[in-house]
């Protein structure tokens, strides 16, 4: 059962009023919040307000829409107007914008509540949340683990019960780890499904906006929701076709599942087990199962980063002290001024991620890496186009393991991103892909596994997604934190 | 190889610092980075460039006219600022 509708039937039923509603949240995550850190900034009066108007049409006998009066959270790179967006960097501190990202600007029109924004690692970068200059969001399964990242915030937010939906981004698996390490859904849409106007850059040919949500059905809606043409972003072409909700519910016999045996390769053996369990109930479903080589994959990784790297270390230019954010306080020159600022204002990985993006980038490295990586990044295109002549989707494992705990993923910076393994390919190719759980380890750590779509072929496996959840739902598990609906 | 020298090179480029005792560690992480990217000079060359994932080019709309935003709201997340400018200031 959609959370987002039966908020909305609770709301609507006047079995509690928005007002009462978002309180309890806000209750709630200031308990929660000292454990799990999800919430950097909470942004109480703001919720306050939206849900006093939401309450005031409900009172007048106007109908609500669906996502009207319903409390939800966005990741702390997603502009919020006149409410600080810091990226989780030292570099933002106090920044707040003038507009709005377009994602925002969409939810709330349609009434959504803000209870404030979420801990993400810093600029996006990191696998574990725990590079924000906040200090890591932790895992609401087992808090001496971490939520994953880098949108870890909005991942543990909606697990903890204090948000009952979030949007993070995705540029090398931001959305969709977090979800798996956390036990709950995770879509990132195809590169050019939703705007990303007022997304603070990391990786601009990579990077996607997408929900995070308790169930499937709780994604397609918040999808349908932000997936438009928009003007101000170029790269932008909406979702195409009718809303995902429509056939969210569809049969899903006779859909072709297919397997790249390279996804498999080097999995811990419960999330193998886990994933393989998933792939007799898509059978028992009806579904048809089909197996091939990807032997494209095993480059996926390297290419990823330093495609990633090489755009961050450009679009991170833009942070020199003068327009926004922090300024160091004793420099010598305009030159000295901007190393100082940006040396005292980024963290430890962000600066590793930059240097290594321009080295890259510079001269006489640039033909053996950023060209060759380029030149990859077209033949991993061209396997997955193989691959959906033959499926409808791709099935793989989300993370190749559970949560790490805290403080693991920070100590050694190549074994981190060896965790990316599964994910990068997606953001590689521009596909849609969305994660789902299916199955927890002896620890009780959640396992997910996700569906990788053709080009804006989110209704497919959305579809298929919801199909799993219905038939294996004690895989989506509740936590002990937050409000109780 | 990635040298000590690279590394402070690099620095110059991106505009960080980099402390000469920080110099050694970051030197030999970079190595490790640059190491793990290698890999894909091993692969074999798909012989045509990639150029952007959807196959956009030229992406028009017409030039519509809207306000812009106002200086002095841009202007509140200066660190300092003079005169409807940012403020630049040579020494601290």
């Amino acid at each position: 059962m959609s959370e987002i509708k039966k908020i909305h039937d609770m709301l609507s039923s006047k079995q509690i009023s928005c007002k009462e509603l978002t309180e309890k949240y806000l209750e709630q995550i200031e308990s929660a919040n000292k454990e799990l850190n999800a919430y950097v900034n909470v942004t109480a009066d703001t919720a306050l307000l939206q849900a006093e108007k939401v309450d005031k049409k409900i009172f007048e006998g106007e109908e609500i829409g669906l996502l009207e009066g319903v409390p939800m959270t966005l990741k702390d790179n997603l502009s919020t107007k006149g409410i600080e967006t810091t990226c989780c960097s030292k570099i933002l501190t106090g920044y707040k914008p003038i507009y709005n990202a377009t994602v925002w600007d969409k939810l709330e029109s349609d009434g959504a509540v803000l209870l404030g924004k979420t801990n993400m690692d810093e600029f996006a970068m990191g696998s574990s949340c725990e590079t924000s200059y906040f200090g890591g969001a932790t895992n609401p399964f087992n808090t001496k683990h971490c939520a994953g990242g880098s949108s870890g915030g909005v991942a543990s937010a909606v697990a903890g019960n204090i948000a009952p939906y979030g949007l993070g981004s995705d540029t090398g698996g931001s959305i969709r780890q977090p979800a798996s390490f956390c036990g709950v859904v995770g879509l990132k849409p195809t590169y050019g499904a939703v705007s990303r106007y007022g997304l603070i850059a990391y990786a601009s040919s990579l990077d996607q906006i997408g929900p995070i949500t308790k169930t499937v059905e709780d994604a397609s809606i918040v999808f349908d929701a932000i997936s438009d043409y928009d003007t101000k972003d170029s790269t932008c072409q909406g979702r195409k076709g009718r809303k995902t909700y429509d056939t969210v519910n569809d049969d899903i016999k006779g859909m072709k599942i297919g397997i790249a045996r390279e996804y498999l390769e080097g999995i811990r053996d419960d999330v193998k087990e886990a994933v393989l369990n998933a792939v007799k109930v898509y059978e028992s479903l009806g579904a048809e199962i089909i197996y091939f080589d990807m032997p494209a994959l095993k480059f996926a990784l390297p290419v990823y980063y330093i495609i990633a790297c090489a755009e961050a270390s450009s679009n991170l230019g833009r942070y020199d002290g003068i327009r926004y954010g922090f300024k160091a306080e004793h420099y010598n020159g305009t030159h000295d001024m901007m190393c100082r600022t940006r040396s005292e204002g980024f963290g430890e990985e962000v600066k590793r991620r930059i240097l290594l993006g321009t080295y890259v980038l510079s001269a006489g490295y640039y033909d053996a890496y950023y060209k060759k990586a380029q030149n990859l990044r077209g033949t991993i295109v061209k396997a997955f186009d193989s691959a959906f002549t033959k499926c409808d989707f791709v099935l793989a494992p989300t993370v190749p393991m559970t949560a790490f705990e805290m403080g693991h993923a920070v100590s050694d910076p190549v074994e981190t991103y060896l965790t990316d393994i599964c994910t990068v390919p997606v953001n590689i190719a521009g596909l849609p892909a969305v994660s789902i759980p299916c199955g927890f380890n002896s620890k009780g750590m959640p396992i997910g596994m996700q569906l990788i779509g053709n080009k804006f072929s989110e209704a497919t496996i959305l579809n298929a997604a919801n199909a799993y959840e219905k038939a294996a739902g004690e895989n989506f598990k509740e936590t002990k934190w937050g409000v109780k609906l | 190889m990635v040298t000590r020298e690279d590394v402070e090179n690099i620095a110059i480029l991106s505009k960080l610092f980099v402390a000469e005792e920080e110099l050694d560690g970051l030197t030999k992480q970079m190595q490790e980075i640059v190491e793990f990217a290698d890999a894909i000079n091993n692969a074999p060359d798909s012989g045509e460039d990639f150029d952007n994932i959807n196959n956009l080019s030229n992406v028009f709309r017409d030039d519509v006219v809207v306000p812009s935003y106002p200086s002095e709201e841009i202007l509140k997340n200066a660190p300092e600022q003079a005169e409807d400018h940012f403020l630049v200031r040579n020494h601290n």
